[in-house]
């Protein structure tokens, strides 16, 4: 390899920011202390843990109270959906939620199913955006619940929060909205006070923070059964310990990531711009999964190349040092094609040949121009390879 | 999940790949929906009955292009009576192994050889179209991988009846209902029986 791997599955996990792990340095070594009263130690933590929760709560406008950093997305998305339904729903109630969200929402509703409540799957149309015509018709007496996936995981599709949250509103009484940001966060603006977020789940390992911290917004005055039960180190909500360096880590992702906004998310824009336009240019026979343009986030591009199989694609890529993701059934340990690109629409070739780029701040012009070289030598190689591609591009 | 070296090294430099010029017989099973399709080309010697040549093309995953070129290495230079022998395990013990999941490719690279073979003797009066029966539905049931321990449906014991008349299959099937490769298994099934024009009904039941 020349220059080290290249990374471009950002959307699962980022390379944490060299400040970030000075950031955490101190927290490790030396005030590697927990919470309390009385001893500096304890008081020391305390200040810090106020101090980083206000950065992070400013990023998405709500107050350093409503902040509650817990273990990751995926434990912020349960406390949230669990916690509201201890709170709000009985055995029967209504939920709401899309047949293409994040698993950490399809996997609690169906949870919720088991334990008694009515679940509705909205469809989604082929850009990915969650059916709202549906979404009207599906709220009833009982529905306590909706929850979305802001920007979708797979094709980075952005949902009108605004416009769902205007349907929940025009209901004749209160209908709870969780969001899970995970992709959303640091990509998009996300202000919970002017969008009536209730309760939202983010993750700082996905802007270059550290792996193994999240944190739950909760809008004061909704209230969340607990799930999680013992210790209160930090938070009621996810007891026992929590580690401050990672704190610590995820409030300097925070504030590189929001110190100026507008240049990170543009910078990410030109990169998966370029990405898509050198594919288009270099690849022949590939579509785009999901919206164009400004709809969708600005870290994401999805393309099925026709006639070949991701899997393939992803290995060959990787003996190259570059990382990429496939929505291919055959890179699934379930052989199962991808739920989100299926539910859009989009057949089993379309999905198999699907690949997946999710670009960082440190994604350089340079590095595409070399992924995507590649990959135009890769998929030569193998169309030549493949009876579909044979069959209806006839040799001269 | 780990793939061996062999198979590693028949992916990215795969034998006897690409598009025959007027081959003896030609094959090509699976289907691009169920993401993955081989095509087997022949070169048959007429008086010998020997493979003189073969080749592939493949549509699918990494151990799809790798279990196909290793057929055609197992095939070339065999009588066709030596190649109608060659089954999947042979494939997979020549790679040094697949991950279970991904068994099911042996059993079509395989199968497409056979499919290619036969094609080629019934056009030279080597052997009568065979009649479909019940027989050919579990011969096309032994081809379905149970993708948990790479292991055939019929050997597992998973299929407890088969019926067939008047065009319509029936399946019993002993799969219990949190298995979570029902769905993927009956729709294998469906893809295996379909092709034959004598089945127009295929139903299978779960417990």
């Amino acid at each position: 390899m020349k220059h080290g791997r290249i990374y471009l599955d950002n959307c699962v996990t980022t390379q944490p920011a060299p400040e970030v792990l000075q950031a955490m340095q101190p927290y490790f070594e030396e005030k590697f202390w927990v919470p309390g009263s009385f001893i500096s130690t304890g008081e020391t933590i305390n200040d810090a843990i106020e101090v980083f929760a206000n950065t992070v709560a400013s990023a998405i406008w709500a107050k350093p109270s409503e902040i509650h950093f817990c273990s990751g997305g995926t434990l912020a998305n349960n406390m949230a959906i669990k916690g509201l339904a201890a709170a709000y729903g009985k055995t029967g109630n209504h939920v709401i939620v899309s047949v293409v969200d994040y698993p950490d929402l399809l996997t609690n509703a169906a949870y919720l199913e088991k334990h008694g409540m009515e679940v509705t799957y909205l469809s989604a149309d082929a850009q990915g955006f969650v059916n709202l015509a549906e979404l009207k018709n599906a709220i009833r007496k009982d529905t306590f619940l909706f929850m979305t996936t802001a920007v979708n995981h797979v094709v980075g599709t952005i949902q009108p929060l605004a416009e769902i949250k205007a349907i929940l509103d025009a209901a004749d009484h209160k209908i709870y909205f969780h969001v899970d940001a995970g992709q959303a966060f640091g990509k998009i603006p996300l202000d919970v006070k002017e969008l009536g977020i209730d309760t939202m789940a983010i993750s700082a390992h996905k802007i270059h923070g550290p792996q193994g911290i999240g944190a739950l917004y909760q809008n004061t005055g909704v209230k969340l059964g607990q799930t999680i039960h013992g210790v209160k180190r930090v938070d009621n909500l996810q007891t026992g310990g929590l580690n401050i360096a990672l704190i610590a880590g995820f409030a300097k992702a925070v504030e590189l990531a929001f110190t100026d906004f507008a240049a990170t998310t543009k910078h990410l824009r030109e990169i998966s711009d370029y990405l898509l336009s050198s594919l288009e240019n270099k690849i022949p026979e590939i579509e785009l999964n999901g919206p164009r343009g400004a709809k969708r986030a600005p870290h994401n591009i999805n393309v099925s190349i026709a006639y070949i199989e991701g899997e393939a694609i992803t290995m060959m890529l990787d003996a190259k040092g570059i990382t990429v993701a496939t929505g291919s059934a055959c890179a699934s340990q379930g052989l199962k094609a991808n739920y989100v690109l299926m539910a859009m629409g989009k057949n089993h070739v379309q999905a198999h040949g699907s690949m997946k780029f999710t670009v960082s701040k440190f994604t350089t012009k340079a590095q595409i121009d070399e992924v995507v070289t590649e990959l135009a030598e890769i998929s030569k190689e193998l169309r030549a390879r493949s009876p579909l591609y044979s069959a209806t591009h006839k040799e001269k | 999940m780990q793939y061996s070296q062999k198979v590693l090294d028949h992916f990215m430099h795969p034998h006897n790949v690409g598009k025959m010029e007027n081959p003896d017989a030609v094959a090509t099973e699976g289907s691009p929906a169920c993401g993955d399709q081989v095509t087997v080309y022949l070169k048959v010697d007429e008086d010998k009955h020997i493979i003189e040549d073969i080749s592939f093309l493949s549509y699918g995953c990494a151990s799809n292009i790798a279990t196909a070129s290793i057929i055609t290495d197992l095939a070339k230079g065999k009588s066709l009576d030596e190649a109608k022998k060659i089954s999947w395990r042979d494939a997979m013990e020549a790679l040094d192994g697949l991950p279970p999941v991904k068994v099911h490719c042996s059993v079509l690279a395989a199968d497409t050889l056979q499919t290619a073979i036969s094609n080629y003797e019934i056009a030279h009066g080597l052997k009568e179209v065979p009649n479909f029966s019940k027989d050919t539905i579990v011969a096309e049931l032994k081809k379905i991988i149970y993708p948990q321990v790479g292991e055939d449906i019929v050997s597992l014991k998973m299929v407890k009846y088969v019926g067939f008349a008047d065009g319509e299959v029936l399946i019993d099937m002993n799969m219990m209902n949190f298995d979570q490769w029902r769905e993927n298994v009956a729709e294998e099934i469906r893809e295996h029986l379909e092709k034959y024009p004598e089945v127009k009904n295929i139903k299978i039941n779960f417990p």
